[in-house]
C-alpha cells in the first residue's frame, strides 16, 4: 500500500491553498485518494497557513498530524513542522528554491511552482501532465510559472516512481458539494453575507449563476439574506441561504418566521469554533443544540449532518425536497473541516429527490386561520400549532426512507458521532478494538428507534464530537433516555486525526 | 375595476377615527384605478398599519417587525413581473429596520414603500419612535425624550432612493395620486405618509391641518438640492408652526436593480430546470 503525507506550508500570501489543490488533483488524475486539509490563520498577508495532503492508493477521509515530506515555501515552515516528519522523511524548502528565484528574478510567489516541479519528478511523474495541471489550476499560461516549475522539475533525479494506478478521481470539498448539491436540488436563488467558513458557497454559486441561471447576491446582512430568502420563497423559489454561527444567531427570528407562515428555506449553516467570533477559520461541531432550538416557540424542522462531500450532495438535495414537501425550513449543518477539505471520490452521484414548490397568496407572521388572515382565538391558535408539528411525524418517517443513520464495520462496542468526524473514523477504525461507528446523519426528525436499537446492543459506547461539552449525547438522551457516559471531546478547533482517535478511544 | 373586490370580511381593528382609514382608502382606490389587483403582493411590518394585511384582498406577506424591505425585496427577486408595495410604520421601518432602508435606496429595486409615520409606537403603547420629535415624555421616556427626530425625506434622497414623497393621511385623494405615481415609477419609490395617531400623538393632527400645504408645479422633483431643501422645510417637531409640504418632493431615473441581472429576464418560474450532471461534476476531475 503507497501512503504519503506530505505538508505545505508558507505564511499568506504564497500560494500555499492552490499548490496543495493542484498537487492534490495531480495525484487524483493518475488514480490516487487524496485528502486535503486545510490549516490558516484569519489574516490575509503573513502569517503561517498550511496545508495537509494525505495520498494512497486505497480510499482515504482524513489527514495526519505526521509527515513524509514538507513544502516549506518559508523558513518557518520548516522550523515548525521538522519535528513532525516520519522515519526518513524530509524537507524542500528555501534550500532548494531561494536559487531557482534568484535566477528567475521573479516574485516570492514562484517558490510554490519551483516545489511543484521538484516534488513531481520526485515521483517520476511526467512534466506534461504537471504543466497541464498547473494551466487548468492557475487558469492563466505564465511564462514564468513555467520556468520555475521546469527549474524545480530540474533539481532531483525520479528517487520513487509512482504509477498511474486507476482512473481519474473527482477532488472535491465539503463547500463546493453544497453547491452543486443545491443546483441538483433545484435552487433559483441563493443568498448570503459573507461569513467563513460558509462564503465558498457563495463564491461558487455565483461564479456558476449564470451557467444555470440561479440569482445569487449578497444583501446587507443576514438579517436581509433570510428575509429577502423568505421573500423569495413565497413567490415559489427555492431559496439556499448560508451562514456560520454568528450570522445565523441573526436570522433566528426569521426561521421562526419560516415556520410559521410555513415557506421553504433551506439553511446551510457551516460551524466554525468557539462562541461570539470565535475562532473563524478553524472547525468544532458546537452549534448542534443551537440548530436543533434555534428560534422562538415550537414548530418542525429538518437538520441534517452530511459526513463528506457526496454526502453533502445528497442531503443538499433531500433538504430541498424536504423543505419543499413540507414547507418548514431545513437547517445543513455542516463545519469548516467538512466544508473546506477536499476529498476524493471514484464517482459522485446525485440523488433523484429536489425541491419542488409554489407560490402562495398570503404568508403570515402571526398565528392564522387557513386563508392566511390573522387569528387570536384559542381554538385557531391551537389547530395551527397542531397543525404545523403535525408535520414532524410525517417527515420522520419520509426520513426513515433516507438512510438516516449509517453503521461502519463490525463489533460489539459502539463509537457514536455525527457530521465531518466520519472521515477520521473511518480511517481510524480498523485500528479500534472491537468497535462498530453509528453515523447519525438526521438530527431532526431523530432516528430514535435506530439509535436506540445500536446504542443497547453495545457493550461499550463512546460519543465522538468536535465541541467541549458533546452535545450529540445529550440530545441523545433527550430522544432516547439512553445515557452515554464515555466522551472523546475536541475543542481546540482542529479536528480529528485517526492517531488521535486510537490513541484516545480504549476499552 | 370594483373596490368591493378590495375588501376583506375581516373585521377592522383600528380605532374608531384612525388616520390608517384614510390610508387604506387611498391603496384600495389606487389599486383599482391601475387595475392591477391580480399582479400586486403586499408586505407589511409589525404594527397598527401592519393590519392592513387582513382588510385588502391582495397577495400578501404580514412580515415580522422591521423586515418589510427585505422581504419585498426577496418577492421582487423571485417574481419581478409582481409589483411590490411595503407597508412599515415609522418604528418598523426608521428603528428596527433602518439598515434595510438606507439599502433598499441604493438597490433602487422596483418596490414603493410606504411608511404610516404617525411618530409613536402605538400597538405598544405610545413609546418614541426615531420620528418623534425632542421633548416627548411616555412610559419609556418619563423624562423627556432629548434627541431630535430624523428627517426620514433627507436620508431616502442621500441613500438614493429615485421617488420621495411625503403625503398625508387625510388628504385621501393627494395620497391616491401619489400612490398610484410611486407604483408607476421603475424604482425603489418612497412616500412617507404623516398618519397621526389620534391616542399617543392627537396633537399633531390640528398642527397638521394648520400648517400641510401641497407642493405645486413651482416646485422642480427633478432637482436634487431643491428638493432636499424643501424636504428640510419641517423638522418632525412641533414647537413652533413651521409650514409642512407634501407631495412629490424628489424623482430621477437610474436602472432598478433587477433589471440588471441577466438571469431575471428568464425567471425561474419560466424555466424548466434540467441538471446536466455530467456537467455539473466535471469541473472536480
Amino acid at each position: 500500500m503507497m501512503q504519503k503525507t506530505i505538508l505545505i506550508g508558507g505564511e499568506a500570501g504564497l500560494g500555499t491553498a492552490v499548490t496543495s489543490h493542484l498537487i492534490g488533483k495531480i495525484f487524483c488524475s493518475l488514480g490516487y485518494y487524496v485528502f486535503n486539509y486545510r490549516d490558516y490563520p484569519s489574516l490575509i498577508r503573513g502569517g503561517h497557513n498550511f496545508n495537509v495532503l494525505r495520498i494512497s492508493d486505497k480510499p482515504i477521509h482524513s489527514h495526519e498530524e505526521k509527515y513524509d515530506i514538507i513544502l516549506a515555501l518559508d523558513q518557518k515552515t520548516a522550523d515548525i513542522h521538522e519535528k513532525d516528519l516520519n522515519k526518513g522523511g524530509f524537507v524542500f524548502g528555501v534550500k532548494e528554491t531561494e536559487p531557482v528565484l534568484q535566477k528567475l528574478q521573479g516574485p516570492k510567489i514562484l517558490a510554490n511552482d519551483v516545489l511543484i516541479g521538484l516534488l513531481f519528478k520526485y515521483f517520476g511523474v511526467d512534466l506534461k501532465v504537471v504543466m497541464s495541471a498547473a494551466e487548468k489550476e492557475f487558469g492563466q499560461k505564465s511564462k514564468l510559472i513555467k520556468q520555475a516549475i521546469e527549474e524545480g522539475y530540474g533539481l532531483t533525479d525520479v528517487k520513487e516512481k509512482l504509477e498511474k494506478v486507476d482512473k481519474e478521481k473527482y477532488f472535491i470539498s465539503g463547500n463546493e458539494a453544497i453547491g452543486i448539491g443545491s443546483i441538483a436540488g433545484n435552487v433559483d436563488i441563493h443568498l448570503a453575507y459573507p461569513m467563513t467558513p460558509a462564503s465558498p458557497v457563495l463564491h461558487f454559486l455565483a461564479k456558476n449563476q449564470l451557467e444555470n441561471n440561479i440569482l445569487v447576491f449578497q444583501p446587507e446582512n443576514e438579517i436581509a439574506v433570510i428575509n429577502a430568502a423568505l421573500g423569495a420563497s413565497f413567490t415559489g423559489a427555492k431559496v439556499l441561504v448560508g451562514t456560520s454561527g454568528g450570522g445565523f444567531a441573526l436570522m433566528t427570528e426569521a426561521v421562526s418566521l419560516a415556520g410559521m407562515a410555513e415557506l421553504p428555506i433551506v439553511i446551510y449553516l457551516a460551524q466554525r469554533t468557539a462562541p461570539s467570533t470565535g475562532v473563524p477559520t478553524y472547525t468544532a461541531q458546537g452549534d448542534l443544540k443551537f440548530a436543533l432550538n434555534a428560534g422562538h416557540g415550537e414548530f418542525a424542522r429538518i437538520v441534517v449532518a452530511p459526513g463528506d462531500p457526496q454526502e453533502a450532495i445528497i442531503r443538499t438535495q433531500e433538504a430541498f425536497y424536504l423543505t419543499c414537501k413540507y414547507r418548514t425550513p431545513a437547517i445543513i449543518l455542516g463545519d469548516k473541516h467538512l466544508g473546506e477539505s477536499n476529498y476524493t471520490f471514484d464517482e459522485l452521484k446525485k440523488s433523484q429527490l429536489a425541491g419542488v414548490s409554489h407560490p402562495v397568496d398570503r404568508a403570515n407572521s402571526y398565528e392564522h386561520s387557513e386563508n392566511g388572515h390573522t387569528v387570536e382565538d384559542a381554538e385557531s391558535v391551537a389547530r395551527g400549532q397542531e397543525k404545523r408539528l403535525s408535520k414532524m411525524p410525517l417527515i420522520e418517517k419520509e426520513i426513515q426512507k433516507l438512510n438516516p443513520v449509517a453503521v461502519y464495520g463490525k463489533g460489539n462496542n459502539l463509537i457514536v458521532s455525527h457530521g465531518s468526524t466520519k472521515g477520521a473514523i473511518l480511517d481510524a477504525l480498523p485500528e479500534l478494538p472491537d468497535f462498530r461507528f453509528l453515523q447519525i446523519s438526521y438530527l431532526s426528525p431523530f432516528p430514535r428507534e435506530q439509535v436506540s436499537d445500536e446504542i443497547k446492543k453495545s457493550q461499550k459506547v463512546i460519543l465522538v464530537e468536535n465541541s467541549a461539552t458533546g452535545a450529540l449525547a445529550d440530545f441523545i438522551a433527550e430522544q432516547t433516555g439512553l445515557i452515554i457516559k464515555n466522551k472523546v471531546l475536541k475543542y481546540d478547533g482542529r479536528p480529528f486525526t485517526p492517531d488521535y482517535l486510537i490513541k484516545n478511544i480504549v476499552i | 375595476m370594483d373596490l368591493e373586490k378590495l375588501k376583506t370580511n375581516e373585521i377592522i381593528t383600528w380605532c374608531p377615527g384612525c388616520l390608517n382609514f384614510g390610508i387604506l382608502q387611498a391603496v384600495k382606490e389606487a389599486i383599482a384605478e391601475l387595475n392591477i389587483a391580480g399582479s400586486t403582493a403586499m408586505v407589511t411590518g409589525i404594527g397598527c398599519h401592519a393590519k392592513i394585511y387582513d382588510y385588502l384582498n391582495l397577495k400578501g406577506f404580514y412580515g415580522i417587525h422591521g423586515r418589510v424591505l427585505p422581504i419585498a425585496f426577496g418577492i421582487k427577486l423571485g417574481n419581478p413581473d409582481l409589483k411590490v408595495i411595503g407597508f412599515g410604520g415609522d418604528g418598523d421601518t426608521y428603528a428596527e429596520g433602518m439598515e434595510h432602508f438606507v439599502h433598499n435606496c441604493r438597490y433602487n429595486t422596483d418596490i414603493t414603500m410606504m411608511v404610516h409615520n404617525n411618530q409613536v409606537f402605538s400597538l405598544t403603547t405610545g413609546q418614541f419612535t426615531p420620528t418623534t420629535e425632542k421633548g416627548f415624555k411616555d412610559g419609556s421616556s418619563p423624562l423627556g425624550l432629548a434627541e431630535s427626530p430624523i428627517n426620514p425625506l433627507v436620508l431616502a434622497m442621500e441613500a438614493g432612493a429615485t421617488f420621495v414623497a411625503r403625503a398625508y393621511a387625510l388628504e385621501v385623494s393627494h395620497l391616491k395620486d401619489l400612490m398610484k405615481r410611486a407604483i408607476n415609477h421603475k424604482g425603489f419609490s418612497f412616500i412617507d405618509i404623516l398618519q397621526p395617531c389620534i391616542v399617543y400623538h392627537k396633537y399633531s393632527v390640528p398642527y397638521l391641518n394648520k400648517n400641510v400645504y401641497k407642493l405645486d408645479n413651482t416646485h422642480d422633483a427633478s432637482n436634487f438640492n431643491k428638493a432636499l431643501e424643501k424636504a428640510r422645510e419641517w423638522d418632525y417637531s412641533y414647537e413652533k408652526d413651521t409650514k409642512v409640504p407634501i407631495g412629490l418632493f424628489y424623482e430621477t431615473k437610474r436602472p432598478a436593480f433587477e433589471s440588471q441581472w441577466p438571469q431575471l429576464k428568464r425567471p425561474w418560474y419560466n424555466i424548466k430546470r434540467e441538471v446536466n450532471w455530467h456537467n455539473v461534476i466535471n469541473k472536480f476531475k
